[in-house]
């Protein structure tokens, strides 16, 4: 998963939590600062009742109705105040929730009781609000609350996100850049514009790490093409002196079938040293990309180059290509190289009257050229080594040297190309070249 | 026809020389550049076969020298470097051919014959092989007039086999022939073995092929 989506989804997930939570608290909080206000709403138009019973008297309320108690509501019944006189032997000063009724309807208010002495009597004063408009100032606030929230989360969760992803886009574009580079060589340590230290001692370290890799990988093949050019002197020298020696006319049978062995002998050093040197050039990037060309037309000249072969042992070798398919930006004479090898290989190890199929499937951009074999197929230890230079050695000499795939592969690398390989004993083996575009 | 071997490697030099003597050229070595150099502005050559890594001369140089005289010899370029560049360059400058080591000796002499008979015209078209008729030029083989159908590789095979008559050529020889450098590790493999038993099949459907025949541990020849 990238980073920036891991932080956007931590992000999102903790506003959820913190919203969440929020939701699951507030209304215990709010309830309670609301009983706190509506309390203090209370006690404060108690305070100014009593300032006015103490300005006009308490007569003033009760004279207008017939028995000793006042009581007024507002039209919505969502307040009353009442004033009575009442027996008691105590003082009362209690908030409280009680049921009043009022006009046939019963409604819950929170109601302040609070009893005073005028004159040695005692009057209860009731201050009451309904229940359900204190319930109506919570679910406003509540609703206030919760769109404020949602739009902090929205504002603050995409301010979060896009600062997060800039913060960390210089580690994208690293990212980005080893993505597209299949091979050392091919690094390009262009500095990055970030302020962050750490990403700049990050890109840093790598470009130092590549050139190193690079320097050292330089060296390696200097070395295996210098080795390997050194070489082909004196085996020319040796091929020669053979040669000429065979080319004597009174050569004995005898001598001249051992002149023979030396000669294949030498002409397998030479192999090896040119696969050698073939595989140093390619990797070291030596060739150029240069060609365009159709990928049946290089199966058709691969199939005219082996089919005696196949012929010989009875094999069919068919090749299933019809579309016009083109490879580009590649080198022609290495491709060849590289899907002859395979079908050279194919050809070796596939027993008399068998059957291999060169096939091309397309998944949209992309395409694969399968060579599917029904040869003895190889273990799982032969497919580890499929690809190690002269690890792959067969059994018999006459299969060579078993360098032949290991060039297949430098080449593939080479051009980008992916190489799968399925085979188990006896199921045959099929090679799967993968060009992604 | 006068050759001059160009190679610092004296062994190989010789081996060349010994090989090109018997096949009635006469041959001049330099082992260096600068030899070679004073060699090419006295003598008269019509081959020079050339080293291009040579120690005290660019070889590129000396070819462009060549390239300069009255007399313009047939130029075959030896090399290890085997880089495409130095190939290119080469046959830009005038080279006539390149042969990479290490080459076998069979195969430069073809190219010799190859050269001269672009460049100077020496050779006869025709060449009698038992009582097929094969024309060089068309590269057609008949027998009484009749057009056999052979594939490249097989008319390519009994050509250098016939060029190179009463001479045992080994399978690698041959298969280096046909294939040039193709990096195939199959160095004991049949292909040649399986090329020649379809050209004998295709053949003998015309008149016998008793002159093509195998040398048990070694290869092939033409006893013409």
């Amino acid at each position: 998963m990238k980073l920036r989506y891991k932080l956007a989804l931590f992000n999102i997930l903790s506003k959820i939590i913190f919203g969440l939570l929020f939701i699951i608290i507030m209304p215990m909080i709010l309830e309670r600062v609301n009983t706190i206000q509506t309390d203090n709403e209370l006690i404060n138009k108690r305070e100014q009742v009593i300032d006015l019973i103490a300005m006009w008297g308490v007569d003033y309320f009760l004279e207008e109705t017939r028995d000793d108690a006042f009581g007024s509501y507002n039209i919505l019944k969502e307040e009353y105040i009442s004033l009575e006189k009442v027996e008691l032997d105590q003082h009362w000063n209690f908030i409280e929730v009680t049921q009043r009724k009022v006009e046939d309807e019963i409604i819950d208010y929170r109601v302040l009781n609070y009893t005073f002495l005028i004159d040695g009597e005692m009057f209860l004063l009731e201050i009451g609000k309904s229940l359900s408009s204190i319930r109506q100032t919570e679910k406003n606030i509540t609703t206030f609350t919760l769109i404020f929230l949602l739009a902090f989360i929205l504002i603050s969760g995409i301010m979060d996100i896009s600062f997060a992803s800039f913060l960390i886009r210089p580690v994208e574009k690293i990212t980005a850049r080893l993505r597209k580079t299949p091979s050392p060589v091919l690094y390009d340590p262009k500095p990055i514009k970030t302020t962050t230290t750490e990403f700049l001692y990050l890109e840093n370290t790598l470009s130092e790490l590549m050139q190193k890799i690079n320097e050292l990988f330089q060296k390696e093949k200097e070395t295996t093409a210098n080795i390997s050019h050194e070489l082909l002197t004196p085996i020319s020298v040796l091929r020669s002196k053979l040669e000429n020696l065979l080319s004597q006319e009174n050569l004995s049978d005898e001598a001249g079938a051992k002149t023979e062995e030396a000669l294949k002998t030498l002409h397998r050093l030479k192999i090896m040293v040119k696969s050698m040197l073939l595989i140093a050039r390619v990797e070291s990037h030596e060739y150029l990309k240069e060609d365009n060309f159709l990928v049946g037309e290089v199966f058709h000249e691969i199939q005219e180059e082996l089919l005696p072969l196949a012929q010989d042992k009875n094999i069919d070798l068919i090749n299933e290509i019809r579309t016009d398919k083109k490879i580009h930006h590649a080198n022609r004479a290495l491709i060849f190289t590289m899907f002859y090898n395979v079908v050279n290989n194919a050809i070796k190890f596939t027993p008399d009257g068998g059957n291999i199929r060169i096939i091309l499937r397309t998944h949209r951009e992309n395409y694969e050229i399968l060579i599917k074999d029904d040869g003895p197929g190889m273990n799982e230890n032969q497919l580890k080594n499929l690809f190690t230079r002269f690890k792959n050695r067969p059994a018999h000499p006459r299969n060579g040297t078993g360098i032949g795939l290991a060039i297949s592969k430098s080449i593939a690398d080479f051009h980008n190309i992916k190489i799968e390989v399925n085979s188990h004993p006896g199921k045959g083996t099929e090679f799967i070249f993968i060009f992604s575009a | 026809m006068n050759i001059l071997i160009v190679e610092d490697e004296k062994n190989l030099a010789a081996e060349m020389a010994e090989y090109l003597i018997k096949e009635n050229y006469l041959c001049e070595i330099a082992l260096t550049g600068q030899d070679a150099s004073e060699k090419i502005a006295v003598n008269l050559y019509d081959f020079i076969l050339l080293d291009l890594g040579l120690p005290d001369y660019d070889g590129l140089d000396l070819l462009t020298e060549a390239q300069n005289l009255d007399e313009k010899p047939g130029i075959i370029i030896i090399t290890a470097r085997g880089a495409l560049e130095d190939k290119v360059k080469g046959l830009d400058l005038g080279a006539d051919d390149y042969l990479a080591k290490p080459f076998s000796l069979v195969e430069l002499h073809a190219r010799i014959q190859a050269v001269a008979r672009r460049k100077f015209n020496v050779s006869n078209p025709e060449i009698h092989a038992g009582e097929f008729k094969i024309n060089i030029q068309s590269r057609r083989i008949f027998h009484n007039d009749h057009d056999i159908e052979l594939t490249k590789k097989e008319f390519d095979l009994l050509l250098y086999l016939i060029l190179n008559k009463n001479k045992t050529l080994t399978r690698i020889q041959l298969y280096e022939h046909i294939w040039g450098n193709l990096l195939d590790d199959q160095y004991d493999s049949n292909f040649i073995d399986v090329h020649i038993k379809n050209l004998r099949k295709k053949l003998s459907a015309h008149a016998p092929v008793d002159w093509l025949v195998t040398v048990r541990g070694i290869g092939y020849k033409t006893e013409l």
